[in-house]
């Protein structure tokens, strides 16, 4: 039996909990209930013939007064950085957010999400900002949690890149 | 890998000193010991880089493993992994050879577990027969039926102290599970989840309390459920637990806790999400898994209910068989004292064998058949048996009967036995009383017959003929005994009517008799009126007999006064009772046997 930790960490309202919910559940809501604390899920996928249980923590995002725990990103073998394409401010501290979480738990395999790639008209990020991410070594979607774009891709993406890394110390 | 990092340290160490130190106190050493001190080295590396001679080896590691084995577990455990290895190995190239090797252990293994699972089986076959019969244990039925939990689990959730239902093992960091058992028939999907949000919890605990390591959640509770978490450095234990967890579980928690980091260092240590390396120690997390059910005092308490009951049954049905065999015996003697009292009837022989009955004796033919009765008794016609052999029975009662069968006595008769007589009363026609009258045989056991006492009724021809002479009267003037004119055919007529009586009375072996009563009215004394009463009397006798009454049935008596007709008025009174009137007498032709016998 194979599992892998997943972190899903972002700023709040960025959709990590919708994305979980899209890739587990295919479910979406436009009601928005801001995580407290972490929510965990989770969901076997196959991978070249191996079956991958991702144990998906849904972390509460980063807010004006509580950052993300970082006792719940221990051991995480993957991680999952939601930004919010319409919310330039979520893409700025998913860099702050990547410091912190690589301090915790190293190099490992992970995917920033441009989630609500669905809001097309309120759309922020230019072709500045993807270079600027090219910087470093994540894997860069696209999601829509509400319409599901994506999101199998992006945990895909990880569960084959988790599955196949070995993971690094800090 | 522990000895590869602690080894070279000190050699590091020596190498670096004299790097460390400078200054005069060195330079002095280099030139009084400078060439000793090279040379030192020179040799020292020498001896560190002599190669170890093979059979040097083998001549010493017998000796070698000995001793360190005898001195600590240090060996055991670095070569354990090498051997669990070499035995993985073996058993993939050729499984044949391991199984021929370790039969002889497996064997008695096998049977021991098959033994305690039989064990396990029966106990819980038992408890679950104790409870069903026990009213607690209907109780728990038909909680089960109404909830539609099943009744294992009822007898669970009320007999329980205490059962560990779910036992996670959950690596630490990541807080994935590394092992998870739970209770059978407990459907347990969510193993990851629960422990990832164990891991959570804890985390959340560390961070939101602060406290220094070791001030973990150690228990928390879920409804009927508690949770115990021991925590250790790689990985965590949680049981969850129904009903009243002992400090024995905690314990035995640590220890498997313990067991797990010492036998799986290295697994635990590289641990990327791979749970399968633990799939070994799995026995050991089930082996955590217990049911305590409660304990044998309450086991005995409810055998004691049983055996209580089943006196109770025991008692009851006792009762129940001492009530029918009394019942049957009062229904035996109630038979018994039947026959023994029923006239004509002799009981010789009677025996019961269960429900039958069997009787043998005399029975008069006139006694009533008591089969009936007795079959009434018994209950059951087909389970009475008797044989009767006729007799005659000297019993009054049937004496009577059989007399009044013989005698064909009318039911106007009532017949009576005193001693051997037999005494009739009551009226029957005179034929009848005539010829009993006439009888000189008896029925058996009556010796005398004494029919005095029924009147002979007479028949209506013969009756009117009676009414007509004793209604008749023969009045005077006063003082005088000659009747007057008239008088001849009223006189005719009596003589007539008596005649005809007389002769068919005879017939019937009857005699009749007519008395002739003369009286007179109350004045003058009581003896002139007696003899004239007497004279009246005679006057009227001759005259019948002139008439064809024969005298030797004929009477005449004077009665003067003495037995007076009466009527309200005086005179009338006296009228009518100077007078002579009639009466007729009949009685049957005596047999001068039966008189004779009789006195
Ligand atoms: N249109 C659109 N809306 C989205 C999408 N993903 C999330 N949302 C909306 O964004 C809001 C926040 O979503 P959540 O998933 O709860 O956000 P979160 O990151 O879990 O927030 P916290 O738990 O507070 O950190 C909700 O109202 C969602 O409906 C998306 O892909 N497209
Ligand atoms: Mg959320």
């Amino acid at each position: 039996m194979i599992q892998k930790k997943i972190c899903m960490v972002g700023l709040f309202g960025t959709g990590k909990t919708c994305l979980v919910q899209q890739y587990v559940h295919s479910i979406f809501s436009t009601k928005y209930h801001s995580t407290v604390g972490v929510k965990i899920d989770r969901k076997v996928v196959q991978v070249d013939g191996a079956s991958v249980t991702m144990v998906l923590w849904d972390l509460a995002g980063r807010d004006a007064e509580q950052d993300i725990s970082v006792s719940y990103l221990r051991g995480a073998h993957g991680i999952i950085y939601v930004v919010d394409g319409t919310r330039r401010e979520s893409f700025d501290q998913a860099f702050e957010l990547r410091e912190l979480a690589q301090a915790t738990v190293g190099e490992v395999p992970s995917v920033v999400a441009l989630n609500k790639t669905d809001l097309k008209d309120q759309w922020i990020l230019g072709p500045l900002d993807d270079s600027a991410m090219a910087a470093h070594p994540w894997h860069r979607l696209r999601t829509s949690a509400k319409t599901g774009e994506g999101v199998e891709a992006a945990f895909t993406w990880l569960a084959q890149h988790t599955l196949n890394t070995e993971r690094k110390q800090p | 890998m522990q000895n590869d990092r602690v080894s070279p340290q000190p050699i590091v160490r020596v190498a670096e000193e004299p790097e460390a130190k400078t200054g005069e106190l060195s330079e002095l050493r280099e030139i009084l010991v400078g060439s000793e001190r090279r040379q030192l080295e020179a040799l020292r590396q020498r001896l560190d880089s002599l190669a170890l001679d093979p059979e040097e080896l083998a001549e010493h590691l017998p000796e070698a493993i000995a001793l360190r084995a005898g001195r600590d577990r240090q060996l055991a455990r670095a070569l354990a992994p090498t051997i669990e290895t070499a035995i993985t190995e073996s058993v993939r190239r050729n499984p044949q050879d391991i199984a021929t090797a370790i039969f002889p252990v497996l064997g008695p293994a096998i049977r021991k577990a098959i033994a305690e699972t039989m064990a396990g089986l029966i106990n819980s076959i038992n408890r679950a027969i104790e409870h069903s019969l026990s009213p607690r244990g209907i109780r728990w039925r038909i909680e089960a039926w109404r909830t539609g939990i099943p009744y294992a689990q009822i007898v669970i959730k009320h007999a329980l102290i205490y059962r560990v239902e779910q036992v996670f093992l959950i690596h630490a960091e990541t807080g994935l599970v590394l092992g998870h058992a739970a209770a059978p028939n407990l459907a347990v999907t969510d193993a990851d989840l629960i422990s990832g949000m164990l891991t959570a919890i804890q985390d959340f605990v560390g961070d939101s309390f602060q406290q220094e390591e070791g001030g973990k959640l150690r228990t928390f509770s879920v409804g009927e459920l508690t949770v115990l978490v021991e925590p250790g450095p790689q990985a965590v234990i949680a049981a969850v637990v129904r009903g009243q967890a002992p400090e024995s579980l905690l314990r035995k928690l640590q220890d498997t806790l313990e067991t797990l980091h010492f036998q799986f260092a290295g697994p635990l240590a590289a641990f990327d999400g791979n749970a399968t390396p633990f799939e070994a120690f799995r026995p050991m997390l089930e082996d955590c898994l217990e049911t305590v059910l409660t304990t044998d005092d309450r086991g005995r308490a409810s055998r004691t209910t049983h055996w209580r009951a089943w006196a109770v049954a025991l008692a009851l049905l006792t009762i129940v068989l001492a009530v029918l065999a009394l019942r049957a015996q009062r229904q035996w003697d109630d038979a018994l004292a039947r026959l023994r009292t029923e006239p004509g009837i002799v009981l010789v022989r009677a025996d019961r064998a269960g429900a039958r009955w069997r009787f043998a004796g005399l029975k008069d033919p006139l006694a009533p058949d008591p089969s009936s009765a007795l079959a009434q008794l018994n209950g059951d016609s087909t389970r009475v048996e008797a044989r009767w052999e006729p007799y005659l029975s000297l019993d009054p009662k049937l004496v009577v009967e059989r007399a009044r069968r013989a005698l064909t006595a009318p039911p106007t008769v009532a017949l009576d036995l005193r001693g051997d007589s037999l005494i009739a009363r009551g009226s029957a026609s005179m034929p009848w009383v005539a010829r009993v009258g006439a009888l000189s045989v008896f029925p058996p056991g009556v010796s005398h017959f004494d029919v005095s006492g029924v009147e002979a009724v007479l028949p209506t021809e013969f009756a009117a003929l009676k009414a007509t002479v004793e209604t008749d009267r023969v009045l005077f003037d006063a003082g005088s005994a000659t009747p007057t004119p008239t008088t001849r055919g009223l006189l005719v007529r009596v003589a007539g009517a008596f005649g005809r009586l007389h002769n068919g009375t005879g017939e019937m072996g009857y005699r009749v008799e007519l008395a002739i009563v003369g009286r007179t009215d109350p004045t003058g004394s009581d003896a002139t009126n007696k003899a004239l009463s007497q004279q009246r009397a005679d006057v009227i006798r001759a005259t019948l007999i002139s008439l064809g009454v024969p005298a030797a049935v004929a009477t005449a008596t004077g009665i003067g006064t003495t037995s007076p007709l009466a009527l309200p008025n005086p005179a009338e009174a006296a009228r009518i009772n100077r007078s002579v009137s009639f009466l007729v007498h009949l009685r049957p032709v005596t047999n001068p046997r039966k008189q004779g016998g009789s006195e």
